[in-house]
């Protein structure tokens, strides 16, 4: 099964800066913008599940990136949200920096295989140094998805 | 290493090491034993160049080409790792890191304070057997 980051992520899923500086906060920012944009239903249960996540791990991959991810049913398909952070979030990241790209991935409980793909695929991408650098510069969202758009493979 | 009251040894952090040639045993292991002992699971998976390099020669491939597939299945696999991990309420921390196996593993250990590894029991794991510091179960 072939994944692209770009089909999943949406224009009205991308948020160029969040205000919230600490982990939880940013994730709860995001999840409301994107319960506001019609991304989301459930944004309780959906923040829930991310909150569980987040209490077992640290979802800050450092380099200024967070991947904060669960598996819910409070979605019905793969989702994809994107959210930049000026002064950063704490997200506990391993190199001890706060993330700046924020990337959240969701599925529903049984599309495990698709949610690891795309989360494989989103770290790889997120790997390369002049595309971090590329989403931090970027001004609008149709930049970030053009971003990712060519740099996947 | 580490003791408790009793003195029995005890393994507060678990480092899973992983190459492309994981199997599912590992993992089970792995996640068996954090949730016995309680412990935190670090997973590293490690991008062996010299191995890619060999690859590629016997192959006859591109090295871009088979570093790149390597480098999808290592994320594939701490993912999965930490999708079971998570499952059973075990603190995970994920690493992909490139270069000389048994250098990785040495600096993870030291870096994190790492009780006990587990890792496949291959070639290239031999001079971590020999010199780690703490206990290596070699599936």
């Amino acid at each position: 099964m072939l994944i692209k980051i770009s089909d999943f992520l949406k224009t009205d899923a991308i948020f160029m800066d969040i205000k919230a500086r600490e982990k939880l906060d940013a994730i709860k920012e995001l999840v409301d913008k994107m319960v506001a944009n019609k991304c989301v239903e459930d944004g309780k249960e959906f923040m829930k599940a991310l909150a569980k996540r987040e209490n077992l791990e640290s979802t800050g991959i450092g380099d200024g990136i967070a991947i904060p991810h669960a598996r819910t049913n409070a979605v019905q398909n793969l989702v994809l949200a994107f959210a930049r952070s000026p002064d950063g979030v704490d997200f506990s990241a391993i190199d001890g920096k706060p993330s700046h790209l924020i990337f959240l991935i969701a599925s529903p409980e049984g599309k495990k295989s698709e949610y690891i793909m795309a989360l494989a695929k989103l770290s790889r991408l997120l790997r390369k140094e002049p595309v971090r650098e590329q989403l931090k510069a970027a001004s609008s969202p149709t930049e970030i998805l053009d971003i990712i758009k060519k740099n996947e493979e | 290493m580490k003791k408790d009251k009793e003195n029995i040894m005890v393994f507060e952090k678990v480092l899973l090491v992983m190459t492309d040639e994981v199997d599912q045993s590992m993992i089970n292991t792995a996640v068996g034993l954090c949730k016995k002992e309680k412990s935190k699971l670090y997973v590293l998976f490690v991008i062996d160049t010299h191995r890619i390099n060999r690859l590629a020669q016997t192959l006859r491939q591109k090295i871009d080409d088979i570093y790149r597939t390597v480098e999808e299945t290592g994320w594939q696999l701490l993912y999965l790792t930490e999708d079971e991990a998570v499952e059973n309420g075990i603190w995970t921390s994920l690493h992909l890191e490139e270069g000389s196996l048994s250098n990785a593993v040495s600096r993870y250990v030291e870096s994190y304070g790492i009780d006990i590894i587990i890792i496949k029991r291959k070639d290239e794991a031999k001079r971590i057997f020999i010199n780690a510091p703490v206990p290596v179960i070699g599936l």
